[in-house]
């Protein structure tokens, strides 16, 4: 039996809306800790990983391992009924055939149940391993989300080029380029504010902004993302969760020749 | 599942005696060794290929049958006593071209006698020549000897005029013929001077020609003169003793055994009819060649040697072709039953290939692909290798062979871009084109071609390996000349089965055209031919009309509007036989017909003398003349009907293909008519005709509908009021309303009776078939079972349903056909949902083969307007790999994968590409883009709406495999977590096994295990049929499957199944691992 009870629907919505649109099947393993997800996109080039731990949950219960089969695409037409406020508990049989999601409002005695059907999905479980990164950058997420915009209207690619003192998002498209750089910065009243570089060598990457403008979907879920980056090394791109848990996206670099 | 033939035991073990000893001492590499392992048997023997057996007994039949002496080359002997005084010569005309001899013209006349002797006939004398109107105020008497000598001063090459009176085509004339001149010119560049000069008015004679005038009959000269002699293509001439003469050998242009010139008013031209229809032992040689090429690239004759040249030679009308060999570069074992010449080097084989040809003296050179790439290749790698006497295989001495481009472009065939070799006095017949041409197929290649027509897979050695095999020893030489030699053999054998050399001489002989003009010109040149012959005879001439290309449609074919739906009571389909010219014939439209206001007056025309078209155009009736068109029509389809009843009493097999060929030939001519008449870009358009045999089909079809309602209605007394539910161009489904069949075919020939004394004659409704039960899913689409008999059904008839078309994947073609047979034939609906489901749960799951999802366009130009699938994948194929890329013209085969890119160009994929990287496939775009349409068609109508989306998105549609990626930026960096067989739940990094603690708690491993390990039994077993099967089809069980064969089902099957054993018994292992 697996039964979890958020505080707030929107979180649930938020984290589905942030990967529907680079993954539209995957499993969601429940375990007593909490529920993970780790999926690949079509192009196996972006790997989501998605930790909702147990403290995300106001009430949370798990007897035995079990996987659910999303159809993402499906779920989120299911959340988008229940009101930002409401309570949600998602609900399950130990081999569920569907999963049940129950939305109660706080001040009414209004509670609205949603089955959905639950898929078969036959596929590998991917991990990245922890890894040592050459850089480590936090800055505010919506810093993140503009910079990719806005480049992303020049061309169909980032370079992001870490020095000892500067970061700097560049495009160079047809119709012109654009960069952004961005200096160490710490606002000691709002440390969300705060752009923190940790160096350790130097790296220059490239980036499809295809597959970042998919990721920049996550910044409503945290004000800071932290992205580590090392050389010819999938990038990560972690959004923290407040309440417990993580959303991470590994992304291949782009390399100069297509191996 | 098996295609090819079984073993047959008994004849088994005969070695060829050269392939026993094998001790080289030549250093080998190791890829070399590699490859040998897998050609040679562990004691160094060889067992003979099915194939192999085959030409053993050829080389047996023959001998035992004691005919001519088998692999002897040459021709018969021209016997000793041979003159003009004492021979007529009789021979079968193959070929004909015009040459110069000085400013004049001539023609020449390539065959072959009864006998075999091979014949170079110049025809002297024929002058060509054209028709101009002679203008008003010109007086024979007074005018033409000082216009001609006007002509002759300021015109080269006037040779004469003359008049004659003619009639023009264009129009009714009220039967008058009017005065023409015929002007004769001695050469083609001359008479289009002149006839220009006509034309534009530069004629100043005496200020009596109007400042722009028509000129009349422009043909060229061959066609002029075969025409004039009435000599059709294929035909038979006799040159009677004494009125040819003997070239003598010593100044003899050819490499004839007869050489000769006669006048053209001497020879003896015979109709193709009766004795004359035979056909001479033509020599047909098909041959192939192998070409060495690099690694990736494909062959270039610069750099890149021929090393094997395989041939064979039949002739006409035997079965087994009497000369079978290879020649070779280095040393080749020997093959049983042909020849194999070795050669130290390359241009010594090329030489003495040439000299094989030109000894063996083939009529007709055939071969797959022959004309866009081995010819072309022999003759540049001549060049390249400065073989000089190389490029002389033609039958004239001193014409070397040449590679020209041209670019064919036709309406009916679309661009093609081709090479063309000009090799005098030899029929070039290149089976690739003939059968693009006639066959609309998925692939082109040998191998496919010979898998639908032959039933026969071959094995496919990639053109890698062929260096290979060619550096290797002669044991690996003499793998690739009997894969050769088999290729050499395939084009004959398509030609037997398909029947492309007797068809087409039927089809020469009917339009009258030179046999190579069938494959290298459209269809116009054929009506064009016979309305010459026509015209000739009735003394009609025809304008030459610039061809304006205007884009001016007309309304076509009517359709009634379908009833659609699922009809489970007996359909009568109604049919117009020959509609169009029927109608052509009935109503007397023709060009020399035709009227309008204007000369509906002039000639005093009563309404009774004219039919006014549906139109609104005007013809005159046969009564005051009969249309030539009608006429051509009338003899084509009364031929037609003479050759079926000639067919249906002949029982010579031989006879008979000539026959069904000819009534063949004579079918399409009756029909080509019409689509001159139509063809704006074409030599002789006339809309008015065109568009009024259209206008009358449409009349006629709801004239039958109308009538065949009104007869079998309720208020005349039958019990069923009957309903026309569908009319297509020349046909109309009725539903009587009665349950059985033999009542609707009574009732069905009845109407069609009734129906036909409607319409003018030779207009005529037939009852064919009754379809029974009956899908009718929109215009022009519909399936249903075809009854010609009530007691048993003929065939499944499908017509636009995706059963046929080639855009789709075979899984669509396949799942349509096996529901249409589950609907129709065993009229269980359930079962054939039941077959949806499965095949859809299948399809999510990756089970199905790839072969089955791969989907083939053409590759028909570079730039097309918007980025399309297959092109973009061509390209992409070419930086990969520019030897196998498809080039233009091909059909690319690909199949679609998730690429993460939501463009469908970007997402197509190379199978065998796909097959190696394991990349996913998008089976979402198989469910959505190519299966639901199709099935929703079908199952609408016979469903429902909301059944039908069960069907399509039900449960078994909740179960899919990701297959797992293996390539990417990302996957060198993550490592795979094993999960739970049964659970799906990540296991523990100790945990080896396959489920996780929880599962096998609940006592689910014994099952699970047992499931899997029949699963393991079902594909190993599958695995080891598919390889037996492809050993079997490489002809041997003892040798390794070196085939990568891109159109054979069951590689794709092999190589997947190879796949599937692979990951299941990784699962197994992790069974073993597993303590329950």
């Amino acid at each position: 039996m697996l039964e979890g009870k958020f505080d707030e629907a929107t979180l649930l919505k938020k984290i589905v809306d942030s990967i529907k649109d680079c993954v539209k099947l995957c499993n969601f393993n429940c375990t007593e800790h909490g529920i993970t997800v780790q999926a690949v996109d079509d192009s196996r080039v972006l790997l989501v990983s998605l930790l909702v731990g147990q403290t995300a949950f106001s009430e949370y219960r798990c007897d035995r391992d079990i996987t659910l089969g999303i159809d993402l695409d499906s779920f989120s037409k299911i959340i988008k009924c229940g009101n930002n406020e409401d309570y949600l508990t998602i609900l399950a049989e130990d081999s569920p055939d569907n999963v049940m999601t129950i939305f109660e409002d706080k001040k009414k005695e209004r509670v609205s149940e949603y089955s959905l059907k639950l898929m078969n999905i036959d596929s590998e479980f991917l991990k990245i391993d922890d890894m040592e990164y050459d850089t480590v950058i936090t800055m505010p997420s919506s810093e993140f989300a503009k910079i990719v915009r806005d480049l992303k209207n020049l061309s169909e690619s980032l370079n992001i080029i870490v020095t000892k003192d500067s970061v700097k998002f560049s495009s160079e498209g047809e119709s012109g380029s654009g960069s952004v750089v961005l200096k160490p910065y710490t606002d000691m009243d709002k440390p969300d504010e705060s752009v923190n570089v940790h160096l350790d060598n130097p790296v220059d990457l490239t980036f499809g902004l295809k597959y970042l403008s998919d990721i920049i979907k996550a910044t409503s879920l945290s004000g800071t993302i932290t992205i580590k980056l090392a050389d010819k090394t999938p990038a990560l791109f972690e959004y923290k969760l407040d309440v417990g848990g993580y959303l991470r996206f590994y992304l291949a670099p782009k390399f100069d020749e297509d191996e | 599942m098996s295609q090819t033939k079984r073993h047959n035991d008994t004849q088994a073990h005969s070695l060829p005696a050269g392939s026993q000893s094998v001790s080289s001492t030549i250093e080998l590499t190791p890829s070399q060794q590699q490859l040998l392992k897998k050609v040679r048997r562990p004691n160094g023997t060889e067992e003979p290929s099915e194939f192999e057996r085959e030409l053993l007994n050829m080389t047996e039949s023959a001998k035992e049958l004691g005919s001519e002496e088998d692999q002897n080359w040459s021709r018969p002997r021209i016997p000793a006593g041979f003159s003009s005084d004492t021979y007529d010569i009789s021979f079968q005309q193959l070929d004909a071209e015009e040459y110069y001899s000085g400013d004049d013209t001539y023609a020449r006349f390539f065959g072959v006698t009864e006998e075999g002797y091979s014949v170079l006939c110049n025809v002297t004398g024929f002058v060509h020549y054209f028709y101009v109107p002679v203008p008003k105020g010109f007086v024979q008497n007074q005018h033409l000897a000082r216009f001609t000598s006007y002509l002759k001063e300021n015109y080269d090459g006037v040779k004469d005029v003359g008049i004659k009176l003619k009639e023009s085509i264009w129009g009714f004339n009220n039967n008058i013929k009017t005065q023409f001149f015929q002007v004769y010119v001695n050469n083609t560049k001359n008479i289009t001077k002149i006839r220009g000069a006509f034309e534009r008015g530069e004629v100043r004679f005496e200020n009596l020609f109007p400042p722009q005038s028509v000129s009349f009959d422009n043909i060229n000269y061959v066609l002029r003169l075969m025409i004039d002699c009435k000599i059709t293509g294929m035909s038979w001439i006799t040159l009677p003793k004494t009125t040819y003469q003997v070239v003598s050998p010593d100044i003899s242009i050819s490499t004839c055994q007869i050489e000769c010139s006669i006048d053209y008013k001497d020879l003896i031209s015979h109709a193709p009819e009766g004795e004359w229809l035979k056909m001479a032992p033509l020599r047909i040689l098909s041959f192939d060649i192998e070409c060495a090429g690099r690694k990736g690239i494909f062959p270039e004759a610069e750099h890149d040697s021929v090393i094997q040249i395989a041939n064979v030679v039949s002739r006409y009308g035997e079965s087994r072709p009497f000369v079978r060999n290879v020649f070779t570069v280095n040393t080749c074992s020997s093959i049983i039953g042909s020849q194999i010449f070795e050669h130290e080097k390359e241009g010594d084989m090329l030489t003495h290939w040439r000299d094989f040809v030109v000894q063996v003296d083939a009529d007709v050179i055939i071969g797959y692909n022959t004309a866009n790439f081995d010819i072309p290749y022999l003759l540049d790698r001549a060049k390249a290798l400065g073989v000089n006497r190389f490029p002389y295989f033609g039958r004239l001495k001193t014409v070397r062979q040449e590679v020209k481009d041209s670019t064919f472009s036709s309406r009916a065939y679309g661009t093609r871009e081709n090479k063309v070799v000009n090799i005098d006095g030899r029929m070039q017949l290149d089976l690739l084109q003939f059968i693009q041409r006639e066959y609309k197929l998925r692939s082109y290649t040998l191998n496919s071609v010979s898998a639908h027509f032959l039933g026969e897979q071959k094995e496919d050695v990639q053109h890698s390996i062929i260096t290979d095999l060619q550096n290797g020893t002669k044991e690996t030489r003499r793998r690739l000349a009997v894969y050769c030699l088999k290729d050499a053999y395939l084009p004959l054998r398509l030609l037997d089965k398909l029947m492309c050399l007797v068809n087409y001489t039927e089809m020469a002989r009917v339009t009258g055209v030179p046999f190579s003009y069938l494959l290298s010109r459209g269809q116009q040149i054929k009506v064009i031919s016979q309305l010459f012959r026509k015209c000739l005879e009735e003394d009609i001439v025809i304008p030459n009309m610039k061809s304006e290309g205007t884009n001016e449609e007309y309304e076509g074919a009517t359709v009634i509007e379908p009833s659609r739906g699922y009809y489970d009571v007996p359909i009568a389909t109604l049919d117009f036989s020959s509609l169009y010219p029927s109608i052509m014939m009935a109503h007397n439209l023709c060009y020399t017909t035709l009227l309008n206001r204007q000369s509906i007056a002039a000639f005093n025309l009563t309404e009774d003398d004219y039919t006014k078209t549906p139109n609104g155009d005007y013809f005159i009736k046969d009564n005051k003349r009969q249309g030539i068109l009608p006429t051509i029509l009338n003899e084509l389809l009364t031929a037609r009907k003479k050759a079926k009843a000639d067919l249906k009493k002949e029982t010579d097999p031989f006879k008979r293909d000539v026959l069904n060929g000819r009534q063949l030939a004579l079918k399409i001519s009756a029909n080509s008519v019409y689509g001159f008449t139509g063809a704006t870009i074409g030599k002789l358009p006339c809309l008015q005709i065109s568009s009024s045999v259209t206008a009358f089909g449409r009349e006629m079809i709801e004239k039958t509908k109308n009538e065949v309602q009104e007869f079998y209605s309720k208020k005349n007394g039958h019990p069923y009021d009957a309903q026309v539910i569908y009319g297509d161009t020349d046909s109309v489904m009725v539903k009587f309303g009665y349950q059985d069949l033999e009542t609707c075919m009574k009732l069905g020939e009845e109407a069609a009776k009734f129906v036909s004394t409607k319409f003018k004659k030779p207009i005529n409704l037939e009852f064919e078939k009754v379809y029974f039960p009956y899908l009718l899913i929109n215009k022009k689409r519909y399936a249903g079972l075809y009854w010609t008999r009530p007691d048993k059904f003929d065939k499944m008839d499908t017509k636009g349903i995706e059963t046929v078309r080639r855009d789709n994947c075979r899984l669509v073609q396949n799942v349509i056909t096996k529901v249409l047979e589950f609907i129709l034939e065993d009229r269980d609906v359930e079962k054939a949902c039941r077959f949806v489901k499965q095949t859809i749960a299948d399809l999510l799951q990756n089970r199905i083969d790839l072969s089955q999802l791969v989907i083939t366009k053409a590759y028909a130009k570079h730039e097309y307007a918007g980025k399309q699938a297959h092109v973009e994948l061509a390209e992409r194929m070419r930086k990969r790999d520019a030897g196998s890329a498809p080039a233009l013209g091909d059909r690319v085969a690909y199949v679609i994968i998730n690429s993460g890119s939501d463009k469908a160009y970007e997402k197509s994929e190379d199978p065998l590409y796909v097959l190696e990287n394991s990349l996913p496939i998008d089976v979402k775009y198989y469910l959505d883009n190519q299966l639901t349409k199709p099935l929703e068609r079908i199952f609408v109508p016979i469903l429902g709406e909301s059944k039908t989306k069960e069907l399509l998105a039900g449960a078994h549609t909740r179960t899919i495999k990701l297959s797992a990626p293996k390539t990417g930026g990302l996957m060198r960096f993550a490592t795979k977590t094993e999960v739970c067989v049964y659970c799906k739940t990540p296991l523990k990094a100790d945990n080896h096994g396959a489920l996780c603690p929880n599962c096998i708690r609940e006592g689910r491993g014994p099952g699970l295990y047992g499931n899997a390990l029949s699963q393991m039994n079902y594909l190993e077993n599958k695995f080891s049929r598919l390889w037996t099967e492809c050993q079997r089809c490489q002809g041997s069980l003892h040798q390794e499957v070196l085939c990568s064969n891109k159109d054979c089902p069951i590689f794709y099957m092999r190589k997947k199944a190879q796949k599937d054993v692979h990951q299941q018994s990784l699962e197994i292992v992790r069974w073993d691992q597993t303590i329950w």
